[in-house]
């Protein structure tokens, strides 16, 4: 007997199981348990324009600008899951991209301004506004864009905290991989079993496109697999989430003090699927030493370990509601950022599959798109 | 000579070759670290890889004492949890890219062994260790001075060999990582390397299980390598009073040592029931290598003119500071005894130092009598990955005799000539030493899983067993998901020693047997490595990477 039946056990799945459980449904999640991109986050919360995103994907610019306010909305339900969860590390100290010259820091102002109509708190800083709330800066760095909205989470505490109480809530996990998901009015999720439930709901990220592609949809998932680096614990001092505005890199401090070091430095995708996605030479080389240039602050601490990890950028912009109108298959995709966009995704999903009120407008990241 | 340094302030003399972990040694200090949650840490492994020894050095954090070297002037100071983000003095490190004929990785029996071996091609051959002095952990070479006994001088003879024979030997150089090609990455106190040789030769040996008990992370309870190393490579007793528990002939060969030294040997505990109790084994040792059988009982004899006899039977239970000293409580049989002492030895077998092969793919295979995994290798020693060959106790563990042997035919084998015959009968007939050996040694072991709660599993986070449990009840699939859930293993030891402990936990729990991926992903880099060095390493990209 399931009500909502949830193929994905990383963040997005999960807010959607714990909506629905709060909401009064049986709730199972099924998840193949590997190389969750949730596993692997390093816990960023990101609102404004990453520079990644906008080198990377040029012609998905448009989507991911017009995504700023369900960005604003994801950070304020991470802080209800704070709470909620009992902590999770969680701090919004701000997000600071960085400029080296006057180029780049015109490329900031002009960023703001896009970024401000959208309603993001967000100021630019010269270089004696900046070095004083940042003195583990190098002098190198002559200003940076402030954004008030982001933060920052330890994803292992939200991820233990937020079993433990979809455990307490009753929501049934289950370890298998859906390989089939048939539409109907009882749908059904074919994996080693079959899964029947009132709807069932895909968050499966990069899973996503061969589970909707028999549903007529024409939505791809490649996954991008993104290489991280943490160190050894230092005292706390770096508070802010910290990007540049054209070299790939984000560099944070958990609560623990230690430092993660990544921003879009590519890894090798995973030869099997009982295997992680692996590392590239040039990937730890490049990103360690860029980290050390803008904060040579760390330079005292070693690298501990590296990883890597499956990020969806699908096309930059979330994928929300049925898989078609009427219908009891519904879709909960991110699409990119997964773990900052996961809760308020998983939470609108589910409300709008439950028939509850979504906490934002579904509308503009309706499945519609897909459909060919 | 002998040099000065200050630890938190007090000026410390010792001679100009020892290591810090040595000078505090002898300075009567054990504790050299904080931990996040307040304990203390001192030596435990000596040979570099459970990062426990850590010092901050002329205002550099997180530096082991056990591999530097002390010098002259240096400030020394106990080592806080979370050092300040002040920027150190920048390192002068220079890049070197080399691109030898055959790059062996381990300056112990084996390697030497094998780096001779390919020379004699005319080969180009760079030889990488960690120590100042290679030798390894069998040989492990005199800091200074006159070699202790024959095993020490059949070393010193055996690196002399080497330099003379031409081989490039870098010391102090530590290899964190190893990519596709092969390629190794390494680096030294004034110079960081990427190497791409035409054969890799991995001898990079193996490390020294403990036993988890409440209180085995306390300061001056180390393994029973360290102690050795203490004494034998640095003439440092690492107590007055010493109590040594293990299983295996290396137990007792350092309680004979220390014995020697001047230490008070507390106790001597094997885990093993009394040899005579397995007369068909001891037998075949004899008959194996009668040489190194009659060496045994040698050492027994000489450990009795000390008033030491082994306690058999025996395994330690519990270790606590008292003001007297450490305090073991331990079993004999159905008996529950203590005993005191200034440092506390633990050995129960080793683990290989398998972490290059591993990242670089070689297959491997679970060996329970052992309780680790061996690497598949051809009659050459070349691993499933081509041109990448495995030597000696890395591969699982098979002594330091076989290795030397190993060394010999792997070293051949990569400059292109086949194995002797009479290296082949020979390696054969070391193996079979071993396996007589451990059969009269074999014991058994408590399970990690049989830990009290508040057993530390994991070192480096501080997990407890209790943690562990409660995490488990969740049922993870992998442990990769039990990483995540407790951070066990996610220290800067990078699962060394808890790793095996939870993947055999794991493994019996699913009832599945043990395999590669049981436990912790392989990843870079193999040892915490200074971002100095990846700021320098930097510069050996090619362009076109």
């Amino acid at each position: 007997m399931t009500d909502l039946l949830i193929i994905g056990g990383g963040i997005t799945g999960q807010v959607a199981a714990l909506t629905a459980a709060e909401a009064g449904a049986r709730v199972t999640i099924v998840d193949s348990q590997r190389n969750a991109g949730s596993h692997a986050n390093a816990g960023s919360l990101h609102v404004q324009m990453q520079s990644r995103f906008l080198r990377l994907n040029p012609h998905l610019a448009e989507n991911l600008e017009s995504s700023l306010p369900l960005y604003l909305s994801a950070v304020t339900e991470w802080e209800a899951l704070d709470a909620r969860l009992g902590g999770v590390e969680l701090t919004r100290e701000g997000g600071l991209m960085l400029a080296e010259n006057d180029a780049q820091l015109a490329f900031l102002h002009e960023k703001a301004e896009r970024e401000r109509r959208k309603g993001l708190d967000v100021e630019i800083l010269n270089r004696d506004p900046l070095h004083a709330i940042a003195p583990w800066l190098s002098s190198r760095i002559v200003g940076a864009e402030l954004c008030r909205n982001e933060g920052k989470l330890n994803p292992l505490v939200a991820n233990r905290k937020m079993r433990a109480t979809l455990d307490a809530l009753g929501v049934r996990h289950v370890h298998d991989r859906i390989t089939r998901v048939e539409d109907g009015p009882r749908p059904v999720a074919h994996g080693a079993t079959d899964y029947r439930a009132d709807t069932i709901l895909i968050a499966a990220a990069w899973g996503a496109e061969a589970l909707t592609a028999p549903l007529g949809l024409s939505l791809r998932t490649p996954p991008e697999p993104l290489h991280m680096n943490i160190t050894e614990a230092g005292e706390y001092q770096i508070h802010h989430l910290v990007q540049h505005a054209e070299r790939p890199i984000t560099l944070k401090q958990f609560r623990s003090g230690q430092v993660v070091i990544g921003g879009g430095w590519d890894a090798n995708l995973a030869s099997d699927a009982r295997h992680a996605p692996t590392i590239r030479k040039t990937s730890l080389l490049g990103n360690v030493a860029l980290a050390a240039q803008i904060a040579p602050g760390i330079g005292g601490l070693r690298v501990l370990r590296t990883w890597a990890g499956y990020n969806t950028p699908v096309d930059g912009k979330a994928t929300i509601g049925p898989a078609h109108p009427q219908n009891r298959v519904f879709l909960a995709l991110p699409g990119d950022a997964g773990y900052t966009l996961g809760p308020v995704t998983g939470r609108t999903a589910a409300a709008l599959a439950m028939g509850l009120e979504p906490p934002i407008d579904p509308a503009p990241y309706a499945p519609a798109r897909w459909r060919a | 000579m002998t040099l000065r340094f200050t630890f938190d302030g007090q000026e410390i003399t010792c001679p100009d070759t020892s290591s810090l972990a040595a000078a505090l040694t002898a300075a009567g200090h054990r504790a050299f670290r904080d931990t996040e949650q307040g304990a203390q840490r001192g030596i435990f492994c000596g040979m570099g890889v459970c990062q426990d020894c850590l010092v901050t050095v002329d205002g550099r954090p997180n530096q082991r004492a056990c591999m530097t070297p002390a010098r002259d002037g240096m400030t020394v100071e106990t080592q806080t949890a979370r050092p300040s983000l002040t920027p150190p003095a920048p390192r002068d490190l220079t890049p070197h890219r080399m691109r030898p004929t055959v790059l062996v990785i381990g300056g112990g029996a084996g390697g030497l062994s094998a780096a001779i071996a390919a020379r004699e091609s005319g080969a180009e051959v760079v030889l990488l260790d960690e120590r100042k002095v290679p030798g390894g952990q069998y040989y492990k070479q005199a800091a200074q001075g006159d070699p202790l006994d024959d095993q020490q001088a059949e070393g010193r003879a055996l690196v002399q060999a080497a330099r003379d024979a031409g081989v490039t030997i870098l010391p102090q150089t530590e290899v964190w990582g190893a990519f596709d090609g092969p390629e190794i990455m390494a680096t030294a106190p004034d110079a960081v390397y990427a190497i791409a040789p035409k054969k890799l030769i991995v001898a990079t040996g193996a490390y020294e299980r403990p036993t988890m008990i409440p209180g085995w992370t306390l300061p001056g309870v180390m393994t029973v390598g360290a102690a050795q190393t203490l004494w034998r490579s640095y003439r440092t007793l690492p107590g007055k009073r010493v109590a040594l528990f293990g299983n295996g002939p290396l137990v007792t060969q350092v309680a004979l040592e220390l014995a020697d030294g001047g230490v008070d040997v507390a106790l001597l505990a094997e885990a093993a029931p009394h040899p005579l109790r397995r007369p068909l084994a001891g037998a075949d040792m004899l008959r194996r290598d009668r040489a190194l059988a009659v060496k045994g009982l040698r050492m027994l004899a000489r450990l009795r003119s000390h008033k030491v006899r082994p306690t058999h039977d025996a395994l330690p239970r519990a270790i606590r500071q008292t003001d007297d000293g450490l305090e073991v409580t331990y079993t004999v049989g159905g008996q529950t005894r203590t005993v005191t002492a200034d440092a506390v030895c633990l050995n129960y077998g080793f683990q290989p130092s398998n972490e290059v092969l591993r990242l670089l793919g070689c297959d491997m295979s679970y060996d329970a009598g052992f309780d680790h995994l061996r690497v598949t290798r051809a009659e050459t020693c070349e691993t499933s990955v081509p041109n990448v060959y495995a030597i000696g106790d890395c591969c699982g563990l098979g002594g330091a005799p076989a290795a030397v042997t190993e060394g010999r035919i792997a070293g051949r084998a990569a400059t292109g000539s086949a194995p002797l015959p009479e290296d082949q009968e020979e390696l054969a007939r070391h193996r079979a030493f071993q396996d007589a050996l451990w059969r009269v040694y074999s014991a058994d072991l408590p399970l990690p899983e049989d830990a009290p709660p508040d057993t530390h599993i994991c070192r480096c986070e501080e997990v407890t067993k209790a943690q562990l449990d409660a995490a488990l009840a969740d049922d993870p699939t992998d442990i990769g998901a039990l990483k995540r859930a407790t951070r066990v293993g996610m220290g800067r030891c990078q699962g060394r020693y808890c790793a095996p402990a939870v993947a055999g936990i794991m493994a019996r729990r699913q009832c599945r047997p043990l395999e590669d991926l049981s436990y912790f992903a392989p990843r870079v880099p193999i040892k915490p490595v200074d971002i100095a060095a990846i700021t320098a390493a930097e510069a050996l990209l090619d362009p076109e990477e």
